[in-house]
C-alpha cells in the first residue's frame, strides 16, 4: 500500500466516531461561556476603562508649533512634502510608490483620491480669504510667476526656515531674502490655521456634509504634530507601534508577525517595505488557510505529540478497556 | 391512478439541509467521550466575546460615533467593546493553537479549519476599521500610517482609511456581516462533521463502520 | 477617562530585547496566552456521565 493510500485510509477513519458519548448541554455551555466573558469584560472595563486621547487639529498644530506648520506648508506649496510627491492614489509623484518584483499594483490602480498639495493645502484655502486683498495679491503674484521662479522662492524660504525664530504671538520670522510673496502667503495661512478656519476649509471643499478627513489628515501627517505625539505614546514603526495602544493599555498583539518584517533587514531599509510586508503576510496567511493540504506543516501535530496531553484521559481509558 | 408531484426547490433544499444537519446534530445533547479537556472551551468563549462585541457595538451605533467621547455611559460601552475585542482575539488565538495541535482538519474537516482561519483574517481588517473610526488621536495616527500599507498594494485606491464615512460603514455593517457569515458557516460545519476524534495510537488499519451517533447515516463528503 | 480604578493613561513601559520592543502590557497579554494555553491542556477536566453509547 502506498504512503498516500495509507494516509487516506487513516484520514477516513477520523470521519466519524463510533466510541462512547457523554451527556452534554450545548445551550448551557454557551450561556455559561457568555456569562464568563461578560464578567471578564466588565471587570476589565471597571479596572482599566479605555483611552481616548483628543485628536490633533490644524488649529492646535499651528498654535503649538508654528514653525513646523509653516515649514510643512512651504513644502506643500512646492510639492516636496510627503503627500505632495507621494504618487498613486493621490497624484503622479513617485516619492512613495511601491512595488513587489514586477507587480506595481499601486501604480496600476491609478489616482482615485486626487491631492494637489499646493492647491489643496495652500492656494485654495488662501483664495477663500476674499476679504484680505493683500493676501489675494500675494497669491496672484505667486500663480503668475514661472515654475522656476516659484521654485527659487520656496527653496530659499525653506532653507531660511531652518534658522527661523518663533515670534510672539505664535508667528515665524526669517532673515530677509528673495522669497517673493511666499512669506506673506505663509503668514496668512498660519493666521487662518490658528483661528481654526483652516480645519473647516480643508474639509468643506465641495459639499456641506463631509465624512472624509483625507486632506486635513494628510496635511498634519506631513508635519511633525502626529509623529511627535506618536513617539511619546510608543506608536511609531521602529517602536513596534502597530501592536501598541496609546497609554499603557494592551494593544493589537495579533499584529506581531506583520510588524516584525518592518524591524529586520532587508525590509526595514527598503523603500518597498510596506508592499513587501503585505506580500509576505498574504503568502503566510494563505499558507495558514491551506495547512490541511501542505505536507510537513500538517504533520507537525502528529510528530510533536501535544495531542497526547489533550487526549490523555481518552488514551488512558482506551488502554484500560483493552486490558 | 395516483400521481406524484415533482419535487419543489423548497422541498429539495429542505431535505438536503435536514440530511446535512438533523436536529440532533444541530442541537446535540451528547458529545464524544474524548472531549475531556479545557482546550475545548475556547471556541465557545470566542463566540461569547463576539456576542459582546456585537451587543456593545449595537449600542454604540444606536447613539452614533461621537457619543462615547461626551458621556460616561458612552465611554463605558466603548470600553466594553474594546475589551471584548481583546478577549475575542485572545480566545480565538488559543482556540487556533488548540485546533492546530489537534490537527482538527482531519477526517474531511478541512473546510472547518479554513473557515476558522479566514474568520481570523477578516476580523483583523474589521478591527482596523474600528480603530480608525474612533475619532481621536489614535484614529488619526493609525489611519495616516496604515494608509501606506494599503496604498502599496493598490488597496488604497478603493479603501481610504482617512475617509471616516467609508471606514465607519465597513466597520458597523460590511465587515461584521462577513465575520458573522463566516462564523456561522464555521459553526455549522463543526456541527455537520462533529469534533475531530483523537489521533490513533495504533498502526493504520481498515476503516471501521460508523456506529450509533446522531446523523451517522450521511455519506462522507470529499474534502 | 471615566471610572477606571487603575489609570493606564501614561506612556507605556517598554521591554527591549535586541531588536524587539514590546510594551509591558502586550508582554503580559502574550505570556498570559501561553500560560492559559498550557493550563487548558494540562488542567484536569471533570468527568461525568461517562460510558453512554
Amino acid at each position: 500500500m502506498s504512503r498516500r493510500e495509507t494516509r487516506r485510509i487513516e484520514d477516513e477513519s477520523y470521519r466519524t466516531w463510533d466510541g462512547g458519548y457523554r451527556r452534554y448541554d450545548i445551550l448551557k455551555e454557551a450561556t455559561i461561556a457568555l456569562g464568563v466573558v461578560t464578567a471578564l469584560v466588565l471587570v476589565l472595563t471597571i479596572l482599566f476603562s479605555t483611552p481616548d486621547l483628543a485628536p490633533s487639529t490644524v488649529k492646535s498644530w499651528s498654535r503649538s508649533d508654528p514653525l513646523d506648520f509653516v515649514a510643512t506648508s512651504a513644502t506643500e506649496l512646492d510639492h516636496s512634502s510627503f503627500s505632495g510627491s507621494y504618487g498613486q492614489p493621490y497624484n503622479t509623484g513617485t516619492g512613495a510608490v511601491q512595488h513587489v518584483w514586477f507587480i506595481h499594483l499601486q501604480q496600476w490602480l491609478g489616482i482615485s483620491t486626487p491631492i494637489n498639495s499646493a492647491q489643496d493645502f495652500v492656494l485654495t484655502p488662501l483664495r477663500s480669504l476674499t476679504q484680505q486683498p493683500a493676501v489675494q495679491q500675494a497669491v496672484s503674484t505667486y500663480e503668475a510667476a514661472s515654475t522656476s521662479t516659484r521654485s527659487g522662492w520656496t527653496s530659499a524660504y525653506e532653507k531660511a526656515l531652518t534658522k527661523a525664530t518663533v515670534t510672539t504671538p505664535g508667528g515665524v520670522s526669517v532673515k530677509p531674502g528673495n522669497y517673493g510673496p511666499v512669506p506673506e502667503m505663509m503668514g496668512a495661512l498660519l493666521t487662518f490655521a490658528q483661528s481654526g478656519g483652516l480645519d473647516g476649509a480643508l474639509l468643506a471643499s465641495k459639499q456641506f456634509y463631509q465624512t472624509d478627513y483625507t486632506k486635513p489628515l494628510l496635511f498634519m501627517a506631513d508635519g511633525g504634530v502626529l509623529a511627535n505625539r506618536a513617539t511619546t505614546q510608543n506608536l511609531t514603526g521602529s517602536q513596534w507601534g502597530m501592536m501598541n495602544e496609546t497609554g499603557s493599555f494592551p494593544g493589537q498583539v495579533w499584529l506581531w508577525l506583520y510588524t516584525f518584517w518592518y524591524q529586520i533587514k532587508p525590509f526595514s531599509t527598503s523603500s518597498n517595505v510596506d508592499a513587501l510586508a503585505m506580500a509576505i503576510m498574504i503568502v503566510l496567511s494563505t499558507a495558514l488557510v491551506l495547512i490541511p493540504f501542505i505536507p510537513g506543516l500538517r504533520d507537525i501535530p502528529r510528530r510533536i505529540p501535544i495531542y497526547k496531553l489533550i487526549w490523555r484521559d481518552h488514551y488512558r481509558t482506551q488502554s484500560t478497556n483493552d486490558v | 391512478m395516483s400521481t406524484v408531484d415533482p419535487p419543489t426547490w423548497t422541498g429539495k433544499l429542505r431535505e438536503r439541509l435536514v440530511a446535512a444537519l438533523p436536529p440532533e446534530k444541530l442541537l446535540p445533547d451528547r458529545q464524544p467521550s474524548y472531549m475531556a479537556s479545557w482546550i475545548y472551551v475556547f471556541g465557545v468563549l470566542t463566540l461569547g466575546s463576539l456576542v459582546l462585541i456585537i451587543g456593545s457595538g449595537t449600542i454604540l451605533a444606536l447613539k452614533g460615533p461621537g457619543w462615547w467621547h461626551v458621556t460616561g455611559i458612552g465611554h463605558f460601552f466603548n470600553s466594553v467593546h474594546l475589551w471584548a475585542v481583546e478577549l475575542f482575539f485572545f480566545f480565538m488565538v488559543i482556540h487556533l493553537w488548540g485546533k492546530y495541535w489537534m490537527a482538527a482538519w482531519r477526517g474531511g474537516r478541512a473546510r472547518v479549519w479554513m473557515t476558522g482561519v479566514v474568520t481570523f483574517l477578516v476580523a483583523i481588517p474589521c478591527a482596523l476599521t474600528g480603530y480608525v473610526s474612533q475619532q481621536n488621536f489614535d484614529a488619526q495616527w493609525i489611519s495616516t500610517q496604515a494608509k501606506d500599507a494599503m496604498n502599496s498594494m493598490g488597496i488604497g485606491s478603493f479603501f481610504n482609511l482617512m475617509n471616516f464615512g467609508q471606514m465607519y460603514s465597513y466597520h458597523v455593517f460590511l465587515l461584521p456581516l462577513a465575520v458573522v457569515g463566516l462564523v456561522t458557516a464555521h459553526v455549522l460545519l463543526v456541527r455537520r462533521h462533529g469534533i475531530v476524534p483523537p489521533f490513533r495510537l495504533d498502526a493504520v488499519g481498515p476503516v471501521k463502520p460508523s456506529g450509533d451517533q446522531p446523523g451517522a447515516g450521511d455519506q462522507p463528503e470529499p474534502t | 477617562m471615566v471610572g477606571a480604578i487603575f489609570n493606564l493613561n501614561h506612556p507605556a513601559h517598554m521591554v527591549h530585547w535586541h531588536f524587539i520592543d514590546l510594551s509591558v502590557s502586550n508582554v503580559i497579554v502574550i505570556v498570559l496566552m501561553l500560560v492559559v494555553f498550557a493550563v487548558a491542556i494540562l488542567a484536569p477536566f471533570p468527568r461525568h456521565g461517562e460510558g453512554e453509547r
